[in-house]
């Protein structure tokens, strides 16, 4: 494994998926709106992560009573620059059976916004695209919810809204 | 520089460079010789529509060693999508997903 300054370790052979995205918004608030339950909920789809984001400690990603998401453990914490996490998809059989990837969360300031990269590392070749399908549709929304403060309505942003009802 | 949308219509207003996507969409996180050999293409030319596909943010770079491999980014796409496109999308997903709710309930019934 290769590191550069500020980096992803990538591995030769390891299928990646890279997202990047400018948000106008502090460091500490974009880092809030990624660990903070009910911020997450707010742009991905009623889904909720929860953890005590120490290093090492473990955190799942659930629509409680409703749906199991994801599980994982966080591998480094350094808020609010960066975070990085093993996934196990957990919502089907199908992606359950992909096995472990690898997600870095970078949080970078520039001048009076922030570039987040998200880096969906050791993913299955040819694995399932729903492991990583959702990112674009999940940032999308982070930045409309911080930005405006508003709940950004994309397809499926109401999957789970009064699913526990 | 940071909404960029007009950086995105350029970008995707070019066969070439509408090309280079098609490519890492296909195999995603090649280097530049790679998607040289793809493109009937010099090599200054293809790093001359790499340069305006980075500034338009659609295709990031990460290292990989002594390696710079190019990533397809869809996300100011999807961001060009929800400007326009989600607010009417909504209420179709939010049904169909009631539906489903519906039939399978029904089904549970059954």
């Amino acid at each position: 494994m290769e590191k550069h300054e500020g980096g992803v370790a990538l591995a030769p052979g390891d299928t990646t998926a890279v997202y990047e995205i400018y948000i106008k918004t502090t460091p500490e608030r974009l880092w809030e709106a990624i660990t903070d339950p009910a911020m997450r909920a707010r742009y991905t789809f009623g889904v909720q992560v929860q953890s005590d984001w120490s290093k090492g400690s473990t955190y799942t990603s659930s629509v409680p009573g409703v749906i199991d998401i994801s599980a994982g453990e966080n591998l480094e914490v350094d808020p609010p620059w960066r975070l990085v996490q093993t996934m196990n998809a957990l919502w089907s059989d199908d992606v359950k059976a992909e096995g472990t990837s690898v997600i870095t969360w970078e949080i970078e300031q520039v001048a009076d916004s922030c570039r987040l990269t998200v880096v969906h590392a050791q993913l299955r070749p040819d694995g399932n695209g729903e492991i990583y399908g959702g990112w674009p549709m999940i940032l999308s929304g982070l930045k409309t919810l911080l930005e405006t403060g508003e709940d950004l309505t994309t397809p499926g942003s109401l999957l789970y809204s009064g699913a526990s009802a | 520089m940071m909404s960029g949308m007009d950086e995105v219509f350029k970008a995707l207003a070019d066969p070439t460079r509408r090309q280079l996507l098609d490519e890492l969409y296909k195999h995603d996180g090649q280097t530049l010789t790679e998607l040289e050999s793809r493109l009937p293409m010099s090599r200054f030319g293809v790093m001359k529509h790499l340069k305006v596909l980075e500034g338009a943010h659609l295709v990031t770079t990460q290292k990989r060693g002594r390696e710079k491999l190019h990533f397809l980014n869809p996300v100011p796409i999807r961001l060009v999508h929800d400007r326009w496109v989600s607010k009417y999308a909504e209420p179709w997903a939010a049904t169909l997903t009631g539906l489903k709710r519906r039939l399978e309930d029904e089904n549970g019934e059954a």
